[in-house]
């Protein structure tokens, strides 16, 4: 367990790294000289392997103790924080990234591109504080009396 | 009084401890001493009677690893030649070395946040000490990394020699060391075993 989850917070501060270097650059900051195009190219290959990796790590530890997660809030909110990064990746790449030849050089992007990139720092910070939540109140979200243990059927 | 109780709990266990020497034994004793007196700190309490502190500098010192791993991994990438070989080494040394900087001075501060809130449950651990010890390193490390590359630029070579390869993939590997064994604390005994003082 220990194993599994040190893989889960390494893969999902990877997560987290590598789309802050793709979201700095649509804000303007720092990496201003290259090409959004060629930072989102070198940089999304990583995130996409440390985010399956973390995705493989996450379901092993949730179904280690799916009860308990299921009913915490914080498994909840960080399920919905998720989601909202997918639906912020989407909208990004369906309506903005289109014409990304057009503004590949600026700096900052235009502004729809960098509300997507404040967007997805503010929500990716948010998974993180929501992850090390869980790990606080799972314990008091158990309906059940204190001391008392349960072999849950899977 | 629990945080106490808790040192004289692990002075009974080391007593029964069979891996260590009296020197040793004396040695862990001092430094569960130390942590008792720690843990009565009014700045020790302070931190602990409010709930969300702990959860959230660890939240803050997981998000620094983000930083601070990426930061470290793409200057490795790139004296390894696998990434941003457009740019020159110096270039991105300086794209990400004070991000990396920073990081550390972030993670050496809520880290030491958390020591001073939780001192027996840092202290009490192999992990938390083979991991300071592995940080030691790696800043001293990532700091010489740092100027022999600068020296190693100022030549241009187009390709690094084979030790400066070397020296990324063993940075890369002593952070995530350090990685593991941030995590490992919480499971002291079960990762270390005999050695562990929890044992």
């Amino acid at each position: 367990m220990p194993v599994i989850e040190a893989i889960h917070v390494l893969a999902g501060a990877t997560v987290f790294g590598t789309i802050l270097i793709v979201d700095l650059r649509l804000l303007g900051f720092p990496d201003t000289r290259r090409p959004v195009t060629r930072v989102c190219s070198e940089m999304l290959r990583i995130t996409w392997i440390a985010f399956a990796v973390s995705l493989t790590a996450g379901a092993l530890m949730f179904s280690a103790n799916a009860h308990t997660y299921v009913g915490n809030t914080a498994f909840r909110l960080k399920m919905l924080a998720l989601l909202g990064a997918g639906v912020n990746m989407a909208l990004f790449h369906a309506f903005t990234f289109r014409n990304v030849k057009a503004w590949d050089q600026n700096a900052p992007a235009p502004l729809a591109a960098r509300i997507a990139g404040a967007t997805s720092i503010l929500i990716w910070v948010c998974v993180i504080f929501l992850a090390r939540w869980i790990g606080f109140t799972k314990g008091f979200d158990f309906k059940i009396p204190v001391n008392t243990h349960i072999n849950f059927q899977f | 009084m629990l945080g106490l109780s808790g040192v004289f709990g692990l002075n009974g266990a080391l007593g029964s401890g069979a891996m260590y020497g009296a020197g040793a034994m004396h040695a862990w004793g001092s430094v569960s001493g130390f942590a008792g007196w720690l843990e009565a700190t009014p700045a020790s309490t302070s931190i602990k009677s409010v709930s969300w502190v702990i959860p959230f500098v660890q939240s803050i010192h997981i998000l620094m690893i983000g930083v601070v791993f990426i930061s470290c991994l793409m200057i490795a990438l790139r004296v390894l030649g696998v990434m941003r070989t457009d740019e020159p080494v110096e270039g991105v040394w300086r794209r990400f070395a004070p991000w990396m900087w920073s990081g550390l001075v972030v993670m050496a501060a809520t880290g030491m946040t958390l020591v001073v809130g939780e001192p027996e449950r840092e202290f009490g651990t192999v992990s938390f000490w083979l991991k300071m010890a592995l940080v030691a390193i790696g800043v001293t490390g990532t700091a010489l990394y740092g100027r022999s590359l600068k020296s190693a630029a100022a030549g241009a070579p187009a390709v690094f020699p084979v030790s400066a390869k070397a020296a990324s993939v063993l940075i890369v590997i002593l952070w995530l060391a350090v990685i593991f064994l941030g995590r490992a604390i919480a499971y002291d005994k079960q990762v270390w075993g005999a050695l562990s003082p929890h044992a």
